[in-house]
């Protein structure tokens, strides 16, 4: 392990309203693994997109081999030898591997004509080398599973020949074996003297291949030391490292679980959902923490009918309940308010027309709209959760990220939905609008309603909820009251630590 | 809740904050729109250049030319929000309009009974477009084009690749068109042609669709976000199988009307009809990526269309001549809505 490939110093990166790096410090060797983690927002993603060339820093100075440089541009970074696989795949799913492989660099004759068989053979090559047998490298990409584009993602990467390669969240999608393969060819880059910026959750995972690490939290760096100097305990504690309690409305009223109100029993799902058994209960608030890639929003989408279900049951005030669509969901008394803003609303719909929108069959009889009902039921709930300007008429289009997620939740209300699935409720809006939706969940459990909340925020899950249940690859591990969780006890068991036996 | 922010409340009226009235006033959109301004500059170039123009009987002319596309565009407007597109309409018109045109001359049916079976095989073939799409995952071009050419093909086996009735056939048979039919598209009530009073019914029909009914809501809803309609519990397979069977029905009504026109029925009449409709609804302002839009503007756009190339008849341009500029006025319109929305916003 040898001289220092990169080095950053002082990097600073503003965004309007937050700071996101506040002056880090980050070097690599050549030939190492150096792991990068933190929370999420602790600002791991900014300082990769600083050193991809996706983002410029506002101060501070990057050093690659000793010479200051600056990274303008995702190209200037290619060429200095600095390779990023993203976390969002960048494939083109409708191009071969090899063409994906080689896209924007495909290798040409003297004539200027595209040299189609030495594609094919480079391509076929690296395929071989990263594990990836019996793949034919004219097969279009969406042929692949998810782990396998990514790992064609990395064979494109490599023919670069970086001396510099960073991986964010490299397995979030891979199965164990993949994993072990992908660690196989991190060890012989390493050997090559390539340089592996590593950035993970899972700190399992990091323990096995980094040899240092780094930990950022609030966009500062709070520790880097070698990687068997320091205790997981530790690391944890210093990726959490802060209270944010008062946040949190106080008063938690005590909840009364005697009767489940949501019931869920050994759900199966395809889509990576493995024997779950989940209880919600009247008045209660259940966090549901885990990491990216956990099966969270799986589980969601499961119970509500929008992805198949291969086993389980699910019953509802104790009543099996089938659920095939969201409709049958809705009809049972769920909603789910997606982790993404925009399966939720129909954007040139009116804020009362998104209000109705789960509801227009209750709304019109013999199919035609009550539009008078329909605009006083839409006023209610806006004016109830305060939705701001309570424009009615107005596109929901033009509001703000909290007001159109009030308007989200103002919908399931609206259907008298009793159970209520929110997914990351708190993405992307402001602090002010963040705790106004922790007083509409608190205000919902006092009216009796059950609350299913999934979170990658610990603190998040820790103010709003009376139990938690942890959820690592596909599984719930391990479920706490809240009063006994900590964030470190939560980080723990959904990096897949400490498993409870 | 417990504490209510009465601030938040008392903002005043929500139309008068932002001055969102359309789903108040289906007039307030006509006027927004830049399509009306193309559509009034057009009328008023036309009373100067052509003095004929603005007579009573050229402008019932006007709207009995523009009754089959504007009842087309109806069922188009309706595609086209739920973000599909409906190429067939012109092949579904001739096949209805064939099938009813021989039940009542060679089969002898009953006038009534025939218009009924012409109807039902428009909404069959658009119900099959919906299933296919729906069912099959398929684009909704792809379908409608399949349509397209199959319904043109039965229509042709159906009629023998004669018209109907034929000249010979109408000579030795009894039977021409029943009268009932031809009133349909050459009757005049009140001085307005009868063509004219059945597309204003099916624009009244499909504007009361699209804002009193829960399908009607549910297609601007899948039109404007796929998922977010799926997660509300809203059927897009179903919706998009109405969707086509309403524009189906459409296409049945426009054959008919269109064949008491024409005093008779052939496979291949209203060629090119699905292109004029979906010009129709475009430089109407319906976004042709669905859910937004309605058959106010559609009108309005059927309107550009019937004015522009009664106009230049009259103004004795070549029929050559006329289709350039048809091409160029309705990019015209499209780009200069384009234009006044980023301007002026909407």
């Amino acid at each position: 392990m040898g001289r220092i490939l990169l080095k950053m110093e002082g990097i600073v990166k503003r965004y309007p309203g937050v700071v996101a790096l506040k002056g880090v410090n980050f070097e690599l060797k050549q030939g190492e693994v150096h792991a990068l983690l933190g929370e999420n927002g602790a600002g791991k993603s900014t300082l990769m997109k600083i050193v991809s060339g996706t983002v410029l820093p506002d101060d501070g100075k990057i050093y690659l081999d000793n010479r200051q440089v600056s990274i303008d541009s995702p190209r200037r970074a290619q060429t200095l030898g600095i390779g990023t696989v993203h976390q969002e795949l960048s494939l083109v799913p409708s191009l071969s591997i090899a063409e994906n492989i080689f896209l924007g660099r495909l290798p040409r004759h003297k004539s200027g004509l595209v040299d189609w068989q030495q594609i094919g053979e480079r391509a076929g090559d690296i395929l071989e080398s990263l594990g990836l047998h019996g793949v034919n490298p004219w097969w279009p990409v969406h042929r692949l599973r998810i782990a396998e584009q990514q790992l064609v993602e990395i064979a494109r990467v490599l023919t670069w020949d970086p001396k510099i390669l960073v991986l964010d969240e490299p397995t979030s999608a891979l199965s164990d074996r993949e994993v072990r393969r992908l660690f196989d060819i991190i060890q012989r880059l390493n050997a090559r003297g390539v340089g592996i910026i590593y950035v993970s959750h899972r700190l399992a995972e990091v323990r096995q291949i980094a040899h240092r690490v780094t930990v950022l939290r609030d966009g500062r760096c709070v520790t880097t030391t070698r990687m068997e100097q320091i205790h997981d305990t530790d690391l944890v504690r210093l990726m959490v490292g802060r209270d944010v309690r008062s946040r949190f409305p106080q008063e938690k009223p005590p909840a009364k679980t005697s009767q489940p109100l949501l019931q869920v029993e050994g759900l199966t799902a395809p889509s990576g959902v493995k024997d779950v058994h989940l209880r919600v209960g009247r008045g209660e608030v259940v966090g549901l923490f885990g990491l990216i890639g956990a099966g969270r929003t799986e589980l969601a989408r499961a119970i509500f009918g929008l992805d198949p279900i291969e086993k389980g049951r699910v019953f509802v005030d104790g009543q099996p309940v089938i659920i095939r669509s969201p409709h049958d969901a809705i009809r049972a008394g769920i909603g789910f308010v997606t982790e993404d803003r925009r399966q939720g609303l129909v954007y040139p719909l009116s804020v009362a027309q998104n209000v109705t929108l789960a509801s227009l069959r209750q709304l019109s009889p013999w199919g035609i709209l009550r539009k008078v009902e329909e605009f006083a039921v839409a006023d209610e709930f806006v004016q109830r959760l305060h939705v701001h300007p309570p424009a009615l008429n107005r596109p929901v289009r033009f509001f703000s990220g909290g007001n159109q997620q009030k308007v989200i939740l103002a919908k399931w209300l609206c259907t008298g939905a009793r159970i209520l699935i929110l997914d990351e409720p708190t993405r992307g809006i402001d602090v002010g609008a963040k705790t106004e939706v922790y007083h509409i969940v608190r205000q919902l459990t006092s009216e009796g309603k059950g609350i299913l909340l999934i979170s990658s925020d610990p603190s998040e899950v820790l103010g709003v909820s009376d139990r938690i249940a942890v959820m690592y690859r596909g599984r719930i591990l391990s479920e706490v009251p809240a009063e006994q969780a900590t964030e470190e006890i939560l980080m723990s068991h959904a990096s897949g630590l400490e498993v409870p036996a | 809740m417990t504490k209510v922010s009465d601030a938040h409340v008392s903002g005043g009226q929500p139309t008068s904050v932002d001055g969102f009235e359309i789903a108040r006033n289906p007039w307030s959109w006509l006027m927004r729109g830049g399509p009306f301004i193309a559509l009034s500059v057009l009328v008023l170039y036309l009373a100067f250049a052509s003095p004929r123009f603005l007579g009573f009987g050229n402008l019932m002319n006007v709207l009995r030319q523009v009754a089959i596309n504007a009842i087309l565009a109806v069922g188009q407007t309706v595609v086209i929000l739920s973000a599909g597109i409906d190429l067939s309409v012109g092949a579904i018109l001739a096949l209805s309009a064939s099938v009813g045109a021989v039940a009542m001359a060679y089969w002898e049916w009953n006038v009534w009974l025939s218009m009924l079976v012409a109807l039902l095989v428009g909404v069959i073939c658009g119900m099959v477009n919906g299933i296919v799409i729906a069912k099959g995952r398929i684009p909704d071009f792809i379908a409608t084009i399949g349509m397209m050419s199959a319904a043109r093909g039965l229509a042709l086996i159906v009629t023998d690749g004669l018209p109907v009735p034929s000249h010979l056939t109408a000579l030795t048979l009894r039977a021409g068109l029943p009268s009932e039919l031809i009133w349909l598209g050459s009757g005049v009530v009140l001085g307005v042609p009868v063509p004219a009073i059945v597309a204003a019914l099916m624009v009244v029909f499909g504007w009361f669709i699209l804002r009193y009914t829960s399908f009607g809501r549910a297609l601007y809803a899948v039109g404007g976000n796929r998922e977010a309609a799926r997660v509300s519990g809203i059927s897009v397979e179903r919706t998009k199988i109405l969707v086509y069977t309403f524009s189906g029905l459409m296409a049945g009504i426009a054959g008919l009307v269109l064949t008491g026109r024409l005093n008779s029925a052939n496979a291949l009449m209203a060629e090119g009809a699905e292109l004029q409709s979906i010009a129709a609804v475009v430089i109407g302002g319906t976004n042709l990526f669905g859910g937004e839009g309605g058959v106010g503007g559609t009108i309005i756009g059927v309107l550009i269309m019937g004015v522009l190339n009664n106009g230049l008849n009259l103004m004795n341009v070549s029929a050559f001549w006329q289709r350039v500029i048809m091409g160029a006025i309705i990019v015209g319109v499209v780009v200069f809505d384009q234009w006044r929305r980023r301007r002026f916003g909407d």
